[in-house]
């Protein structure tokens, strides 16, 4: 059956990447959606829930509310909370009902702001898309309100991490791997987008010399200061021994043309030999197939269920819109490296190696979920 | 690009009147684009013969989004850009989340930077009933809100309704009361209700339309009155109130 999931799990909604993005910017995050929901966004996708405050609400929609288009109670319930809590911005996204009921988030924020005083901004979220969709909104969105002076580069190289989130990268050291290995890069790091940094922080997003986008979601925001402040940007996460290098490089090369590159998709996946199938978000996904061609010299390519631009694809890799295109897909290869919940629809005779993504499985596999920042890939094919 | 929503109770002459007013705009050399926001399709037929077109919402049912711009639209009378948004099966789904759809898919595709209209219409459906109704006065669609009625009593609740709509919305940066088109029915004291029900939301009619038989014949030949009777005194009042309509949306606004 076609754009279905009968066996295996669907990727979070645009509404958890949306929470998972300003989980740590000191926001307030309002889902206008049915009371009971903020499970699904907050502890099923959010591993920080339980050990880190934020302020991530559901607006309790009723279907009263839906019916009789009751914006003023959502208006007047956050402005209520805002002014108890003091945020520093509003973000105000929606689930399917707002969707079909057609709420005007952007006008709504405007009312809730101009009533405040305090940013606030609208997103187009629905439930309907994957949290990529999300993420990158909201990122866009903050980086937009936020980051609107030009201050002077810092006097050592410097770069931003776009685009880190634990529904790509979990909470398992990886994110701090990537620091520390951009460190060892030769370059002080300005801010995380977004963990690990204050609203701040990512202020100074103007400083850096280069931006190191680590996943599609912050490929927006990438173009946007880019646009804005000039600062080319590089796609790409230093996984596996040797492709670190290769980032590096690319970022050292950027920081001094102002030329963006893609490290990540500078492949070929199109010679007819069975190579090893990667599904998941296109440029982890892309640098592992990168790091496992050039440490392990297994042929790859990566398999994408979800939004990425073209340019993000080598040639070779392939979408897969639903079950059976990953399972025809599967078939069709060497290897599997995945999430376990692919596991299901993949051949029996074709090896699958666990490679848990939590904007996949959410926490069920959290405990084996991998750092393979810049070290051996654990893999002998 | 000026972009200008036109509401009123149903049947007041809404499409009529914004298909003339398309008609009058064009022959002053502006490039046109008409937007029907019915579900019935017909907002535009009077540009293009009486002939039905095929409606954004019909090419969502049959392709999802797999349709290019150019067959959004289709060029009518005078180079009229026509596009009709469209509905759900009659008596099933959502009309007004059809119109957000349609809307929204005009914009994705680029319909505004393609076809660069100086005027766009959107000819909306009877009152503001719901979300989806409200989505031509959004921020990012038209500047203006222009209302029709007659003076029967029903048209004036159902114009005063609207015009309160609008009111509202002006928090959310929505488009502004433009004024009140007065379309004559010869109801009693009709003049005076207009000018009272503007009066009361600190606007204007910015024009008045006689009752006319011409209209009708136009419409049979599946033309507008501008086209197909260009020297009929209706004519003439359909171009002074296209002037009056452009003179009332420029108003406080340096841009348009």
């Amino acid at each position: 059956m076609k754009q279905t999931a009968r066996i295996i799990s669907i990727h979070a909604a645009d509404t958890s990447g949306v929470c998972s993005m300003l989980y740590e910017l000191g926001g307030m995050v309002v889902v206008h959606d049915a009371s009971g929901c903020n499970s699904t966004y907050s502890t099923h996708d959010e591993p920080r829930w339980y050990r880190q405050d934020s302020m991530i609400y559901i607006s309790a929609l009723t279907e009263a509310d839906a019916i009789l288009g009751n914006d003023e109670k959502l208006i007047g319930d956050v402005v209520s909370a805002a002014k108890d809590l003091s945020p520093r911005f509003i973000a105000l996204c929606g689930a399917p009902v707002p969707l079909l009921a057609g709420t005007d988030f952007p006008a709504i924020a405007a009312e809730v702001e101009s009533r405040t005083g305090i940013p606030a901004f609208g997103l187009h979220t629905s439930g309907m898309r994957s949290y990529l969709a999300g993420a990158s909104e909201a990122l866009k969105a903050v980086v937009s309100r936020f980051c609107t002076d030009a201050l002077p580069r810092t006097d050592a190289p410097s770069a931003n991490i776009i685009g880190a989130t634990p529904l790509d990268f979990s909470i398992n050291g990886t994110v701090e791997s990537m620091i520390d290995w951009l460190n060892r890069s030769g370059f002080e790091l300005v801010s995380c987008m977004a963990m690990g940094s204050t609203l701040d922080d990512i202020r100074r997003a103007s400083a850096a010399h280069v931006n190191l986008v680590v996943s599609s979601c912050g490929l927006a925001t990438a173009e946007l200061l880019l646009e804005r402040f000039g600062t080319p940007w590089v796609a790409g996460v230093p996984v596996g021994k040797k492709f670190p290098a290769v980032l590096a490089s690319a970022l050292k090369t950027a920081a001094k043309t102002g030329e963006c590159a893609l490290p990540c998709a500078e492949r070929d996946a199109s010679s007819p030999v069975k190579k090893l199938a990667i599904p998941g978000e296109t440029i982890f996904s892309g640098s592992l197939a990168a790091a496992i061609e050039s440490d392990l010299g297994a042929p790859c390519r990566v398999l994408c269920p979800l939004e990425a631009e073209d340019r993000l694809l080598a040639p070779g890799d392939i979408r897969i819109f639903d079950e059976d295109a990953a399972a025809e897909a599967f078939a069709a290869s060497s290897v599997v490296i995945a999430d376990p919940m692919y596991a299901p629809v993949c051949p029996p005779d074709v090896p699958f190696h666990r490679l848990p993504h939590e904007a996949f499985s959410g926490r069920c596999y959290r405990k084996e979920s991998l750092n393979l920042i810049d070290r051996p890939l654990p893999w002998r094919f | 690009m000026l972009k200008l929503a036109f509401y009123g109770k149903g049947g007041i002459g809404k499409s009529t009147t914004v298909s003339n007013l398309a008609s009058a705009f064009a022959a002053n050399g502006l490039k046109v684009m008409q937007i029907g926001c019915d579900p019935k399709a017909d907002s535009t037929a009077s540009l293009h013969g009486g002939a039905r077109m095929r409606s954004i919402l019909d090419l969502v049912r049959e392709r999802n989004n797999d349709f290019m711009l150019g067959e959004m639209v289709r060029e009518g009378d005078g180079g009229v850009i026509c596009v009709e948004a469209g509905g759900p099966t009659p008596g099933l789904g959502c009309a007004g989340r059809g119109i957000i759809t349609a809307l929204e898919k005009l914009q994705e595709k680029g319909a505004y930077e393609v076809y660069k209209p100086d005027v766009v219409l959107y000819d909306v459906l009877g009152d503001v009933v719901c979300g989806g109704f409200s989505m031509p006065m959004r921020k990012g669609y038209a500047d203006r809100v222009f209302i029709l009625t007659s003076g029967e009593t029903m048209s004036v609740y159902a114009a005063a309704n609207i015009a309160m709509a609008v009111k509202n919305f002006r928090g959310r940066g929505y488009a502004s009361l433009g004024g009140f088109v007065l379309n004559r029915r010869n109801a009693p004291d009709e003049d005076a209700k207009a000018a009272k029900l503007a009066v009361d939301f600190e606007s204007s009619v910015v024009g008045a339309l006689d009752w006319s038989e011409t209209v009708q014949q136009a419409e049979q030949l599946g033309k507008t009155v501008v086209h197909a009777f260009p020297d009929s005194p209706m004519a003439a009042q359909y171009r002074a109130l296209a002037d009056a309509v452009l003179a009332a949306a420029r108003k406080g606004d340096a841009s348009c």
